[in-house]
């Protein structure tokens, strides 16, 4: 009886073992799955949101081309300084420890812009503005 | 023998039971159906053990399902801890590659909400020096409306539409080509409705050219 208790000892080890190597080979697949979706969800957001800014920039840049008098020199600054967030965000590093902070940046530059403007644009996508909870004190 | 003798005892039940794990991430379940098929086994097999009093094939098969029960039971275990861990170490790169997948097509669907947001927000006046006809800035709050109308889920909805309409085209071309029978259906499921919205706004942009809007594709 000895004997077969002492090979159960080591036995338990292996069992352990088959099912560990077993469900994280399944845990590989399903993690990747998981997270791709994942993926797909917050790329398409980040995407949009940075697309978003990037449109308005083209479209006042334009107007100032255009009619340069309606927009003071401290407007132009800040838009000047919004392109350079958007070049600067780095589209295809998700993993970018930059990418909150330029988010955010861009955030107050947008809105710091069109409140100057007189506008009531708004990004209407995910995250709402505003329902950031850090933006609240605005 | 000593070593050998537990495993001998149900190396068949070992086999089986990883054919099942295979197919069902919960072994557990599996437990009665293995005990079926180890008793007949062991009754065939090994024979008596230990003593041969009589009571033997009783003894070990209780033996065996005690041994099979814990078996299972590490085995569950294992896998479970297994799993979590294997997600994890799969996450990181899962997550990147979705996330590479989407990110181009939302930032074009961006400039589009952008673009149109931005112009239907300028004064009156500026926009008709912007756009020179009533036409064309009629055309451009109708494209604004529509886009506006849809929001990132909505966007991300039709996205994923797409994407699977993509996916499950593929898959059919791929049945066709190994069965010979390629037909002329491709195209209708390649331009999704974001793609749609970025070729209105191509087309109304020419007339403007000092608007410059950058569409992104892959780098």
């Amino acid at each position: 009886m000895e004997d077969i208790f002492e090979s159960s000892l080591h036995l338990e080890e292996t069992h352990f073992e088959e099912g560990y190597s077993d469900g994280y080979k399944h845990g590989l697949v399903i993690g990747k799955e998981e997270a791709q979706q994942v993926g797909l969800r917050v790329g398409f957001e980040a995407g949009e949101e940075l697309g978003f800014y990037r449109g308005c920039i083209e479209v006042w840049n334009f107007a100032i081309r255009v009619d340069q008098t309606r927009f003071s020199d401290r407007i132009q600054k800040m838009i000047k300084q919004m392109e350079e967030l958007v070049e600067k965000y780095p589209v295809f590093d998700p993993e970018s420890e930059s990418v909150q902070e330029l988010m955010e940046a861009l955030r107050l530059k947008f809105r710091a812009i069109s409140a100057t403007l007189g506008m009531k644009l708004e990004y209407n996508g995910y995250p709402k503005m505003g329902q950031d909870p850090k933006e609240m004190g605005f | 023998m000593e070593g050998n003798l537990a495993e001998e005892l149900y190396s068949e039940s070992l086999k089986l039971s990883k054919t099942n794990l295979v197919s069902s991430s919960t072994s557990v379940s599996k437990e009665s159906d293995l005990h079926d098929c180890l008793g007949d086994d062991s009754q065939d097999g090994d024979g008596p053990i230990w003593d041969s009093s009589g009571d033997e094939l009783n003894d070990s098969s209780e033996l065996d399902r005690e041994w099979q029960r814990r078996r299972d039971q590490h085995h569950t275990h294992g896998y479970r801890e297994g799993i979590t861990a294997g997600k994890e170490a799969s996450a990181q790169e899962g997550f990147n590659i979705g996330f590479k997948q989407s990110v181009l097509v939302g930032y074009n669907w961006g400039v589009v909400r952008g673009v149109t947001s931005a112009l239907s927000f300028l004064p009156d006046e500026l926009k008709e020096r912007l756009i020179g006809t009533q036409e064309k800035r009629n055309e451009f709050r109708d494209l604004y409306e529509s886009v506006h109308s849809l929001s990132t889920a909505d966007a991300l909805r039709l996205f994923n539409d797409n994407l699977m309409a993509k996916k499950a085209l593929e898959q059919r071309e791929n049945a066709e080509v190994s069965s010979h029978l390629a037909g002329p259906q491709e195209q209708s499921l390649g331009s999704g409705r974001l793609d749609n919205y970025m070729g209105e706004l191509q087309l109304l942009l020419p007339d403007s050219p000092d608007l410059r809007v950058h569409f992104r594709r892959d780098e």
